[in-house]
């Protein structure tokens, strides 16, 4: 998977206005826009530098809070959330069950969850709030693809930095966004214990 | 500015002295014209005292109103989920930690006696607020939710039989739905739900054609947290009693906002919370008439509910301590007793008068906002609503309106199903943005909250 760092808001990486200075940092993966944005870094090379550290969540991880990190103004956050909003990977209406609705207060969200063939764990989200689609599309571009063992270890603390108002208090009924990590780290664990023998295969 | 307090009539006071007034232009003019003026007679300060609004007038006594929320002056519209406490709940709540900090009913010591009498002033307090004939029908709580809880978990589970019925709206708060759902599993109990009108209004002709033999209580809210509309709880107690059912009212939209008189609604039941009534979060109370109240069996065991406890079994002691076992939230019931009072000394009727003509313009000025949806009645000569919206606009999630009006205006509302989940499935909708005032709200506060959420919208627009 190739992964790019936008050295400034182009108008091939920005689907939204985004006024501040601070560049979105990743692209997620598995989306039409994508490809897009991949053949603008082709055809305008300088706007782009690949970051190699990217192969591991942890560093997907910092990548992400330095760049929240960097947006010092709440509204700024909320922008790149909608940006990245926008960039989340189509979601199959067949899966929009009820299994897969992540409960919480405020808002709907679904979460399809499943494991492939090489023992990485796939999501696919989808809100009815655009912000909740940002912070989901930041979830997935930081653990689709991951081993379970990288899912069950990421921590919400670790993305307070991301948190926006409403959606940031770690252990509110209001908070989704915590529990959506909370329901794929949850759902991850039972497909890894129901599919203990082929893992071990794998591994 | 201070002058101006200090030329006010004795009658009327100030609980904070430093007396601003936000974004009203006229009222600012007014009140230069009067300070510069050294000939200013009495009667213009009268009249300018009269021509400010209520909200005007009490933003000074809330502190936390006068602050910044993300760089913007806080506009504060939550209140049906929770209200601002004035300085002289602040101070009780001091007075009593450094002064009288001690057991209620328990110590010898002049301090648990002081205590004492404060708590039990403060039950009088309620007491008179909803005009209890006599201070025992008030049975302090955790909050409204406990209060619910206490009444399904005692009267209920001793009271209710298989095929025995109690009536609910489809509008009732989480906490009147879910305490009745859990009983009706325990004793075969039915419930019955009453719809909406179609100027969304719980309807209640339907409601009195549902009544029957059967019916053993009725749970009804008196304001909807939602809708907004007030209902006829003097004509639904009539009609529930006239086929021998009780009647619980769930009053914490309406104690705080307007007179509400439990012996001319003629209720059996009615709970209500102190943190909606500018008191502190952690009581509530329960309002039981004496008679019912009785012969209710205890709630919760342990300390002060009991008469005499021996290994093997224990007497209980009348209500209502009967209904207060352990340490209750002594400091929160004196701190809701200088609420109580706080609100008396505005009055009830001048608080509701006041709200109703904010409601009315709250409601307009949303309509005026394209693609905006309010739910509830349209208000009317003969429609009255409570000072609260809930809505939706087109195409754009209600959390994410709250989250850019808090973010980018400093506009504080709920977003959500505000625990009324069936109500909203009844509308086909999963969440929706409200708007809810107090009488410290001024039209200045909706007018923000208006331009705040047009910003709001286009930000989406973008």
């Amino acid at each position: 998977m190739a992964l790019f760092f936008f050295s400034s808001p182009s108008s091939c990486s920005s689907f939204l206005p985004i006024s501040t200075n601070t560049p979105p940092l990743f692209i997620p993966k598995n989306n039409r826009f994508f490809f897009k944005s991949l053949k603008c870094s082709i055809s305008n090379s300088t706007k782009y530098n690949p970051i190699p550290c990217f192969s591991s969540s942890s560093c997907k991880l910092e990548h992400i809070v330095t760049e929240f990190k960097s947006l010092s103004e709440p509204i700024d956050r909320v922008k790149r959330l909608l940006h990245y909003a926008t960039l989340l990977p189509g979601f199959n209406e067949l899966d929009r069950v009820s299994s897969n609705k992540v409960t919480g207060c405020t808002v709907q969200v679904w979460l399809d969850v499943s494991m492939d063939e090489f023992g990485r764990m796939r999501f696919l989200a989808d809100s009815d709030s655009e912000i909740m689609k940002g912070f989901c599309s930041c979830l997935i571009w930081l653990l689709d693809g991951e081993f379970p063992e990288e899912v069950l270890k990421l921590n919400i603390e670790d993305l307070d930095v991301l948190n926006i108002g409403l959606y940031g208090r770690a252990n509110s009924r209001v908070n989704t966004w915590n529990n959506v990590l909370i329901s794929m780290k949850k759902r991850t664990q039972l497909l890894v214990e129901n599919d203990l023998p082929s893992l071990y295969m794998l591994h | 500015m201070e002058g101006v307090v200090s030329k006010l009539p004795s009658s009327f006071k100030f609980i904070n002295p430093n007396f601003t007034i936000r974004r009203t232009n006229s009222i600012k003019l007014k009140l230069r014209r009067l300070t510069s003026s050294s000939s200013s007679s009495s009667s213009s300060t009268t009249a300018l005292v009269e021509s400010l609004s209520l909200g005007h007038i009490t933003r000074p006594d809330f502190p936390i109103l006068h602050q910044e929320v993300n760089g913007s002056p806080l506009v504060y519209l939550d209140n049906a989920a929770t209200s601002q406490k004035p300085n002289v709940v602040l101070d009780k709540l001091r007075d009593y930690y450094t002064s009288y900090n001690s057991n209620v009913h328990r110590g010898i010591h002049s301090l648990s006696a002081r205590a004492t009498d404060e708590y039990e002033m403060a039950r009088k307090k309620v007491a008179n607020f909803v005009n209890a004939s006599e201070s025992s029908e008030i049975v302090f709580t955790k909050n409204a939710t406990e209060a619910i809880n206490l009444v399904a978990n005692t009267w209920g589970l001793s009271n209710l039989k298989p095929g025995d019925e109690v009536i609910l709206t489809v509008a009732e708060h989480h906490s009147a739905l879910v305490p009745w759902q859990i009983v009706a599993k325990k004793t075969g109990a039915v419930l019955k739900h009453v719809s909406l009108t179609k100027e969304e209004v719980p309807d209640v002709k339907k409601l009195k054609e549902m009544l029957s033999e059967k019916t053993k209580l009725v749970v009804t809210h008196h304001v909807s947290n939602t809708l907004g509309s007030v209902l006829p709880i003097k004509d639904i107690t009539s009609w529930s009693h006239a086929v021998g059912a009780k009647v619980l009212v769930d009053a914490c939209q309406s104690v705080p906002h307007m007179v509400v008189d439990v012996q001319s609604l003629d209720a059996d039941f009615l709970v209500a919370s102190s943190h909606k009534m500018c008191g502190p979060t952690g009581v509530g109370f329960l309002y039981g008439k004496r008679e019912i109240l009785i012969d209710m069996p205890p709630f919760l065991g342990g300390g002060e509910m009991i008469s005499d406890v021996f290994l093997d079994h224990s007497t209980y002691a009348e209500p209502p301590s009967r209904f207060e076992a352990g340490t209750p939230a002594i400091g929160e019931a004196i701190g809701l007793g200088a609420a109580i009072d706080y609100l008396s000394g505005i009055g009830m009727q001048k608080i509701h008068d006041y709200e109703t003509e904010l409601a009315t313009y709250l409601y307009k000025s949303l309509r005026s906002v394209p693609n905006v949806r309010i739910y509830g009645p349209v208000p009317s000569q003969n429609v009255r609503r409570a000072a609260l919206c809930s809505f939706n606009v087109k195409n754009i999630h209600a959390t994410d309106i709250a989250s850019i009006l808090d973010q980018e205006y400093g506009v504080a509302i709920r977003s959500g199903h505000h625990c009324a989940q069936p109500l909203h499935e009844y509308f086909g909708i999963h969440a929706s943005a409200r708007a809810s005032l107090h009488f410290y709200n001024t039209k200045e506060d909706v007018d923000a909250f208006i331009e705040a959420l047009k910003g709001t919208i286009n930000f989406f627009s973008l």
